[in-house]
């Protein structure tokens, strides 16, 4: 890391000091009859690379434009560090954001975009060529300052982007989707660099995105969101392991997701899918209208047995590492991964198997 | 470098219906611009009585300390014209754009207004309000004793100009303004900026393209235009001197037109210099994000601050228009704050006389700007999409129509089709459709620009859509390229039909008879006489209220279909 | 043999009646006039009255216009009249082969108005009303600047009266040219041009259109003008607050009509031509928005009592013996003399003047031998003119205007040349003044 210029006229703070978290609080938002944020609370440990997940139109950008000042709240508010920055207007809050168009401003060449941010904080001229050139090299771009935007491809705009962004030395970095725009294995790549950086920086980090690899790849927690809501806040192992709803199940990862009732009782209970009695472990509790949910690599095909149930093979996915079998069991189609080894053979579509559900990863859930 | 690849592989190869469409263009051009110009301005080049071809002429005129004088105010006046236009249009179109601001819409409707000035009878109305015994001075006088030259020499025609043509600049820079992506203005504020270095740093120059076309449009005017300065009794200007010239000492006289041709030279400058600076600032929807327009609240001083700003302009440039309302309703206004008293006879009388060329200027006027629209999409569209060969040519050409003075197109007019003869025996020049074809050449850059700059403003990726999906090119103009520039489309049809509707100079020498005539000859007709005054003014209300009507209309129509296709939101 | 006799008499008749017939007009008269509405509209009205089934098509151009329209569409001509004010048009036209003779049958009209012939004497047009120049002035605006009424040409020249004048280019206007030649006619070269360009150094503006004078003065926004009579007239009947005066130094002049060759509709012209010269045509004259001068004696008895009558009133326009010849041979040297040594000369012209009014005012208070002494230096100065009378009509001048063979110089040299010569002396003038202020104080 390049060396941290002290007496900074605008702000004591360099990338070695503190970084600051993020507190929303019981945040309200509507455009008219449309409410877009419902009572959103939550924290952003300092330093934290985190994610808001959900689908388009879950208010994850919305409540990402909220930190950075863009929209306003009808009720809540925002701390960074601690501070209440709910009144403060976008300029005056230091809060790094990337666009998801990049917003690279044609007008100005990639060093004049770089240097924009430090001119409007009066720093010296040969302070801003350094932090310029810095951020530059930092993003590995030194040799294209002189292009105009339009003139780079579309990786480079956004690593310009976040160039723009970081060479301020923002208290917080708020990327909105910031690959979306890049080919696929560009994406691979671009986000590792995020992740590098991000550790390089040591800054507190927010990162908006619709795509659940994404965050899970390089997120340190992850707040899933769905129609203005925080479904749940916790690492991608929590979230994947423990989701605490249906929706969080189901938009992390593939799960099989099973309407049935309970019936018996005491150790005896059972978990009925038409015809289809599964086991119910002991110990377990089931909330009331509860639907049984476990990920299709919990399943394991097996020969008869107890626990066991069986359905007919009504298609088959081969993906190399393993293989994903959709069984139907009485009225509903069940997922089932089998991983694959050499000189394995694959069950046949429209062949009858059994199989099993590991009692251990057996999940109820309400929705 | 892959956008730049892009572009050029988006620029297509020469089909041979758009091989033939750019011919017709290029004949309409040649048949109804150049070669009547070329009748005419050969005279520059010819020794006079003898008729040899000769360059002394120009020699005279680099000697002659009169046209010398009248380049430099001619540049000064155009310059300074330029500056107070802004100053009117950049508030008006930064407000009603950028802010979320109660009546945007009729503010950018009124702002249109003063470009329809209906000739001489709007000259009356300034001096009545502004004029050195008007309303103001009267007053100024009445109270403090003094009196302000508002319309007094060269700065007097900067003030006049100004307050007519800014409509240009508005027209113009509100478009590139609304085109601008709101996630562009929210990355500066985000990195610190706001206020009016945002607008300063960020907005103004995205918005530059629409500025420069505007201030272009408003140089090359100012500096072409003959009524205003004569009206206001300034003759050492360029092209009141080419007017005088031509049509005083006479059509054998070469100064004239070398003066005229002069005039062309420095006008295709200015275009050629606007288009040089915009060269490479194509900042066309593929830097869009999609976010729309940003729209900001403002406080409340905010607000009112900006509506007093808003009004003071408006009044101002309005004045005419209120004098012109004034004039219309006055039985006597002379040497006197407020006319003697108040009538409705003037306009019975118009109306009792003028219909038809209310209804002649509606036919012309519309027929002219629809003939505008078509020539400039297309013009503009060979020009940034196509590879033919001297597309740059039918553009410099329709845009060289600025410079021409609209009485040396109807003496040329007259030159090249009086003697073609109909069927009938009536000669081709006393057609209404000549009006018509005078009238479009004379208002197509205005079009032209107006189409060039909505093409600019859209990606080619979007044309490549359409024509992956199997649109051919025809096609794929049709249901892409027009439909994204209607605004643009639009904007062109409301400035050469509300400018066609008040021209007068070229139509002056085609009007063969008053059943053909149009509301600006009709008008030019009442003001010859002094009891003419009144149903004058009146004919002129009437002809700005037309126009005006039209043109909110048309802005209706293209908020609600944008609205429609979520252009707008 | 009674019926052979009808028939005859048929033929006879139908011989007879043959011409007739075809002299009785019909249809569309195209005709090409600088008059405005208020003036044509009654004519229009009183003919179609006069021979139903006529229509007269009237199109409205100014002179210069009009003039320039007729000779480019000559090759297939659709006008069959021109009508307008300024005799100096029609000479054009005359000369260029662009009219046709005719012989109208009217009577009761004199040969002179004036000292001006009513028709041209070789049959190409005919006048059918006449005008006469004099001083337009706005009440209200003379009164709240306290300026008396003038009388004479060289009242404008008065101190009083800076700033207060406007008169149209007569390079621009037909009729202000006419003046222009009147006074320098009636006042002879030297002295004409004195007058003119003392009265120009008063001038509030020089416009380019005949009517932006009267308009002017119209609206207060200057105080007097130097106009053709019905100008005033017919302001005065719109109920204006302006006054007219016919200075001594004027001349009456016909306004005409004359018929295109190769009129379309050449029966059409001729009955227009006799309906002005009538009786009833004589008296649309005297109507309060037209207010010309009938050139018909007798229609005067019709008009109201205060009406000018050159027939009657020595003074009208009898002083200047206007000689036509003279006047035309000048044509183009008068107008472009005057553009270059006062249209566009006038700021310093002005300033000139101004300091000399100045210098005069001071030694009126404290008496100056040496100083009455610069600013007649002064005066002279501003009066002294490039070229002499004779000059200004010598194939030389006049060729490079005309593009004629033994031109001595190009019309643009000649134009700077005039143009320095005044602006210079403007100058010396000035500076003379300045130091006759100087000694008078």
């Amino acid at each position: 890391m390049p060396e941290i210029v002290q007496n900074e006229p605008v702000r004591v703070r360099g990338d070695a000091l503190q970084p600051l978290g993020v507190r929303v609080e019981n945040v309200d938002l509507s455009y008219g009859a449309n409410h877009v944020l419902k009572d959103v609370t939550l924290d952003v440990a300092p330093g934290e690379f985190f994610a808001f997940l959900g689908p388009s139109g879950c208010g994850k950008t919305t409540l990402l434009r909220l930190i950075a000042g863009f929209n306003q709240a009808d009720r809540g508010r925002v701390l960074v560090g601690g501070e209440d920055v709910s009144r403060l207007p976008p300029w005056k809050r230091d809060v790094g954001m990337v666009f998801q168009s990049y917003a690279l401003w044609p007008h100005m060449t990639v060093w004049r975009n770089v240097a924009f941010g430090l001119e409007e904080r009066r720093l010296p001229r040969a302070q801003i060529k350094q932090r310029v050139a810095e951020a530059l090299e930092l993003v590995g771009l030194s040799h294209l300052a002189d292009r105009r935007p339009s003139q780079l491809s579309g990786g480079q705009q956004q690593r310009v982007a976040v160039a723009r962004t970081v060479a301020i030395r923002p208290k917080v970095l708020l990327l909105d989707e910031p690959l979306s725009n890049l080919d696929a294995k560009l994406r691979v790549q671009v986000r590792r660099e995020l992740r590098d950086l991000q550790q390089r920086l040591g800054i507190t980090t927010i990162f908006v995105t619709h795509d659940q690899e994404e965050a899970n790849t390089i997120c340190d927690r992850i707040a899933v969101m769905n129609e203005g809501k925080i479904q749940q806040v916790g690492t991608p192992l929590e979230l994947y392991q423990r989701p605490a709803n249906l929706f969080v199940a189901s938009f992390l990862g593939a799960a099989n997701i099973l309407s049935g009732e309970v019936v018996g009782a005491g150790s005896d209970r059972a978990f009925r899918l038409g015809e289809v009695f599964l086991p119910i472990p002991p110990g377990a509790t089931i909330p009331p209208g509860a639907k049984l949910v476990f990920r299709p690599q919990d399943v394991q095909i097996t020969g008869k047995g107890s626990g066991a149930f069986s359905g007919t093979i009504v298609h088959r996915e081969f993906l190399g590492a393993m293989t994903r079998y959709g069984v139907r069991v009485g009225g509903t189609e069940i997922l089932i991964d089998a991983p694959f080894h050499a000189g394995d053979r694959l069950h046949e579509v429209g062949q009858e198997v059994a199989a099993m559900v590991a009692p251990e990863a057996m999940l109820w859930l309400a929705s | 470098m892959a956008l730049a690849l892009l572009r050029r592989e988006g620029v297509v190869a020469v089909g041979a219906g758009q091989a033939a469409a750019a011919a017709a263009i290029a004949l309409f051009l040649l048949l109804f611009l150049i070669t009547p110009v070329a009748t005419v301005i050969y005279v520059a080049f010819t020794e006079k009585g003898s008729g040899a071809f000769t360059f002394v002429n120009f020699y005279d005129f680099a000697r002659t300390d009169l046209f010398v004088r009248s380049f430099w105010n001619s540049v000064y006046v155009s310059a300074m014209a330029v500056v107070l236009a802004s100053v009117f249009a950049l508030p008006l179109a930064t407000i009603t754009t950028r802010f979320e601001f109660r009546g945007a819409l009729l503010i950018q409707t009124l702002g249109f207004v003063p470009l329809i000035m209906p000739p001489f009878v709007g000259a009356v109305a300034m001096q009545l309000l502004f004029g050195r015994n008007g309303t103001v001075n009267l007053l100024l006088d009445d109270w403090f004793g003094l009196k302000i030259p508002f319309m007094e020499g060269l700065n007097g025609v900067v003030f006049v100009q100004a307050i007519h043509y800014f409509p240009f600049i508005l027209v113009n820079l509100s478009a590139s303004l609304r085109n601008i992506d709101r996630s562009m203005e929210e990355a500066a504020q985000n990195l610190g900026c706001s206020g009016f270095r945002l607008f300063r740093r960020v907005v103004f120059p995205l918005a530059l393209p629409g500025y420069l076309a505007g201030a272009s449009l408003v140089f090359v005017k100012v500096f072409d235009d003959l009524a205003t300065p004569l009206l206001l009794n300034v003759k050492d200007m360029l092209a009141p001197q080419a007017y005088l010239r031509v049509t005083s000492i006479g059509i054998a006289d070469p100064m004239g037109y070398v003066i005229a041709t002069v005039l062309i030279a420095v006008s295709i400058l200015a275009m050629w210099a606007s288009a040089a600076a915009m060269r490479g600032k194509d900042y066309s929807t593929a830097q869009r994000g999609g976010g729309g327009l940003s729209q900001r609240r403002m406080r409340r001083w905010e607000s009112a601050l900006a509506y007093f700003v808003v009004f003071l302009i408006l009044g101002l440039v309005l004045a005419p228009h209120l004098g012109l309302l004034l004039l219309s309703f006055a039985t006597i206004w002379s040497y006197s704050p407020l006319p003697d008293g108040f009538t409705l006879a003037h306009y019975t009388r118009v109306f009792g006389e003028s219909f038809v060329y209310i209804k002649n200027t509606v036919l012309y006027a519309s027929l002219a700007g629809l003939i505008d629209v078509v020539l400039g999409t297309a013009i503009a569209y060979f020009v940034l999409r196509t590879k033919l060969v001297g597309r740059e040519w039918l553009d410099w050409a329709a845009s060289a129509a600025l410079a021409v003075p609209g009485v040396v197109l109807g003496i040329g007019y007259l030159r090249t089709f009086y003697g073609v003869q109909l069927p009938g025996g009536q000669p081709l020049a006393t057609l209404w459709i000549m009006i018509v074809i005078a009238l479009a050449i004379r208002r197509l850059p205005y079009a032209l620009r107006a189409c060039y700059a909505a093409l600019q403003q859209i990606s080619v990726s979007l044309e490549e859509a359409a024509e992956n999906l199997g649109a051919t090119k025809a096609r794929t103009v049709r249901r892409v390229v027009v439909p994204l520039m209607t605004g643009g489309i639009l904007a062109g049809f409301i400035s050469s039909f509300s400018t066609a509707a008040v021209e007068l100079s070229a139509t002056l020498m085609l009007v063969q008879s008053s059943s053909d005539a149009p509301l600006a000859y009709g008008l030019y007709i009442f003001m010859q006489s002094p009891a003419g005054r009144g149903p004058g003014a009146a004919l002129g209300v009437i002809a700005v209220m037309l126009v005006a009507a039209c043109a909110f209309l048309t802005h209706l129509v293209v908020e609600r279909s944008q609205g429609a296709q979520g252009l707008s939101s | 043999m009674r019926y052979r006799i009808a028939a005859l008499a048929a033929l006879v008749m139908g011989v007879w009646a043959g011409p007739a017939l075809a002299q009785n007009p019909t249809g569309k008269v195209t005709v090409s006039t600088s008059f405005s509405k208020d003036v044509t509209d009654p004519f229009k009205k009183a003919f179609e009255k006069a021979f139903p089934g006529v229509t007269l098509e009237v199109q409205n151009r100014n002179t210069n216009a009009g003039v320039k329209y007729v000779e480019e569409t000559r090759a297939n001509n659709q006008t069959d009249l021109f009508w307008a004010s300024a005799p100096d048009a029609f000479e054009v036209l005359k000369g260029k082969g662009l009219l046709q003779k005719y012989q109208p049958k009217a009577t009761g009209i004199p040969e002179k108005i004036g000292a001006f012939p009513i028709n041209d004497p070789d049959g190409f047009y005919f006048g059918f009303a006449a005008s006469g120049y004099g001083i337009m002035w706005n009440e209200r605006y003379a009164k709240a600047n306290k300026l008396p009424e003038p009388k004479e040409w060289s009242d404008l020249a008065k101190p009083a009266y800076y700033d207060h004048v406007s008169i149209a280019a007569p390079s621009r206007s037909g009729t202000t040219h006419l003046t222009i030649e009147t006074i320098l006619q009636g006042e002879g070269w030297d002295k004409g041009w004195r007058t003119v360009k003392e009265m120009a150094g008063n001038f509030r503006q020089v416009t380019e259109r005949s009517f932006g004078v009267p308009d002017a003065v119209n609206s207060g926004q200057v105080g007097f003008g130097i106009v053709i009579d019905f100008f005033a007239f017919s302001a005065q009947a719109s109920g204006f607050p302006v006054k007219f005066v016919y200075p001594t130094v004027t001349t009456i002049v016909p306004a005409n009509v004359a018929i295109i060759a190769n009129a379309p509709n050449k029966a059409g012209a001729e009955a227009f031509i006799e309906f002005l010269l009538s009786p009833a045509g004589q008296e649309v004259l005297l109507e309060p928005s037209i207010r010309r001068l009938p050139i018909n004696p007798a229609v005067y008895a019709k008009a109201p009592a205060d009406y000018p009558n050159p027939f009657k009133d020595p003074s009208l326009g009898a002083r200047v013996k206007f000689d036509v010849d003279v006047s035309e041979k000048r044509t183009a040297v008068i107008d472009a003399l005057f553009d270059q040594l006062i249209t566009f000369q006038l700021e310093g012209l002005k300033a000139a003047t101004k300091a000399i009014h100045d210098a005069e005012a001071a030694l009126a208070k404290k008496d100056n031998a040496q100083g009455r002494a610069l600013v007649k230096e002064a005066r002279d100065l501003i009066a002294v003119m490039p070229i002499t009378e004779a000059q200004a009509s010598s194939p030389e001048i006049a060729g490079a205007f005309t593009g004629g063979k033994e031109k001595g110089a190009r019309q643009a040299e000649l134009e700077q040349q005039w143009a320095s010569f005044a602006k210079e002396r403007y100058a010396q003038a000035k500076a003379k003044a300045e130091e006759a202020l100087k000694l008078a104080r």
